[in-house]
């Protein structure tokens, strides 16, 4: 049997030409997705397709996991469950301070109830598996739109931020962590409330934290918790710790290296905060403010003007 | 006088029209293979088993398969990989588009030459996805990432093997009745 008809008979369009269209179109998909985050509904349908497959693959972890969990001895667990009394005991104490902490703090700013800064409740949600893209860090939970997750979330476990929701599918959502190359945090130093902006660096257990100015009070050993400024992570959640402060005079910024207190690459369970009560409108920035100016406004510290 | 070599036109005539479930399935199986929960230097050596299979019908079955279902395929790859919508989808054209264009040389040669023919498309395609990456401001990976087409043009005697003799069985079957 000849399966191929000879060139005479019309079968469409060219390869070259199918393959500029589709080139194409790949290209216009890729900057709808990247410039303007437009194809969601695209990106939804798609994983409703994938999703049973996917459900598949993770059987074979789910069963390990529950394999281990079975076999576990008895002595860890009672181990396990002795630590985990004594740390209820010590943060009941310290939950009861930030109630009373918080109460007062509310009253102080004059906020009615409905407008607290404060995030409330939570879903937690077990962590699927990293996200299969060697460029990026992002990680899957298993709670998607029908838990009421919302893409801009923050995610966080039991030490602090974890990193934030982007985009949330059916049943499964994906977090992408703080240390994401480009993923940025408004943060202050708890010490003395010097903000600046934490952005990832795209390598494991690293953060930068550019635009801090020369004369900025930083030193090594210092924790950066949220700020809350952005409307997207509530205030005071731990996000890094410095490593390493450098003043060069030659550079117009401290160079700081920090490292993410959270567990962010080794996790099973994370607690997905609601975003924080939607805040007042921006001020409308100037004409003719590039985006490197404005985010290093933002960067700096609020001097006296 | 030498009769002309008439090998790679019998071989590609003896050859037996495989059926769309198998085509099916086979991409299913390949796309499952690649949701598995890879992560760390095994996600980056990880063969892309999907471009594989797309590859190999596209050689033996040019009819059937072609860069609209390499970009269908790519697009779910990038939903389920959480890339940037796509870059797989155009990887995998431009790969296909390579087998297309060198079918008739690819079929030419025996498995191991062929096996050559299609790292040289595994890699365009890797290429194509490095490069897209780097544009965007990602830091390049680790050596790693080349392992990955070269595991994947490895699995193309595999393939013949494996997608061909479902349909080489039936047509023993055939000729013994």
């Amino acid at each position: 049997v000849i399966r191929e008809p000879p060139p005479f008979f019309h079968r469409g369009p060219s390869p070259l030409a199918r393959l500029t269209f589709f080139m194409l179109f790949a290209i216009g998909l890729m900057i709808a997705d990247h410039r303007f985050h437009a194809l969601a509904t695209v990106r939804l349908s798609l994983s409703a397709l994938a999703q049973p497959v996917q459900q598949v693959a993770a059987w074979p972890s789910q069963l390990s996991r529950r394999f281990t969990d079975y076999f576990t001895s008895q002595q860890s667990l009672l181990r396990e469950n002795q630590e985990l009394k004594a740390k209820i005991l010590e943060q009941a104490a310290l939950s009861q301070e930030a109630r009373l902490l918080r109460a007062e703090h509310e009253y102080l700013l004059g906020l009615s109830a409905g407008k607290s800064r404060y995030a409330e409740g939570g879903t937690i949600a077990e962590v699927v598996s990293a996200a299969r893209n060697p460029f990026t860090r992002k990680i899957w939970v298993d709670k998607g739109l029908q838990q009421g997750l919302r893409p801009g979330m923050p995610v966080i476990d039991g030490i602090g931020v974890v990193g934030q929701v982007t985009s949330v599918s059916t049943f499964t959502s994906e977090v992408t962590l703080v240390t994401e190359k480009d993923q940025s945090v408004p943060v202050m130093i708890l010490r003395n409330g010097q903000r600046a902006i934490a952005v990832g660096s795209g390598k494991e257990g690293v953060i930068d934290v550019p635009f801090v100015p020369l004369a900025a009070d930083v030193q090594s050993g210092d924790v950066f918790v949220t700020s809350g400024i952005d409307g997207t992570y509530p205030p005071g959640l731990v996000v890094a710790q410095v490593t390493s402060v450098e003043k060069n005079a030659a550079l117009p910024f401290t160079k700081i290296a920090a490292k993410p207190l959270a567990g962010v690459e080794n996790h099973r369970f994370v607690l997905i905060l609601p975003s924080p009560p939607t805040m007042a409108p921006r001020p409308e920035s100037k004409p003719g403010d590039d985006a490197k100016k404005s985010a290093r406004e933002r960067g700096a510290p609020r001097r006296a003007r | 006088v030498r009769p002309a070599d008439l090998t790679p036109v019998a071989r590609d005539v003896a050859k037996i029209p495989a059926s769309a479930a198998l085509m099916f399935f086979s991409l299913a199986a390949t796309f499952l293979f690649s949701a598995l929960p890879w992560s760390g230097n095994w996600l980056l050596a990880r063969p892309d088993l999907v471009l594989l299979v797309l590859l190999f019908w596209t050689v033996n079955e040019p009819r059937s398969m072609g860069q609209g279902m390499a970009f269908f395929m790519g697009l779910l790859m990038d939903v389920s990989d959480s890339m940037l919508l796509g870059q797989h989808a155009l990887a995998y054209v431009v790969a296909v588009f390579g087998a297309q264009t060198l079918r008739h040389r690819i079929l030419s040669f025996p498995l191991p030459e062929q096996t050559l023919h299609v790292l040289g498309l595994t890699l365009a395609a890797s290429l194509t996805m490095l490069l897209l990456n780097l544009a965007l401001g990602a830091d390049a990976p680790s050596g790693m990432f080349l392992v990955s087409p070269l595991l994947t043009a490895l699995g193309w005697a595999p393939a013949h093997w494996i997608l061909y003799s479902p349909a080489v069985r039936r047509r023993r079957r055939e000729v013994s009745s």
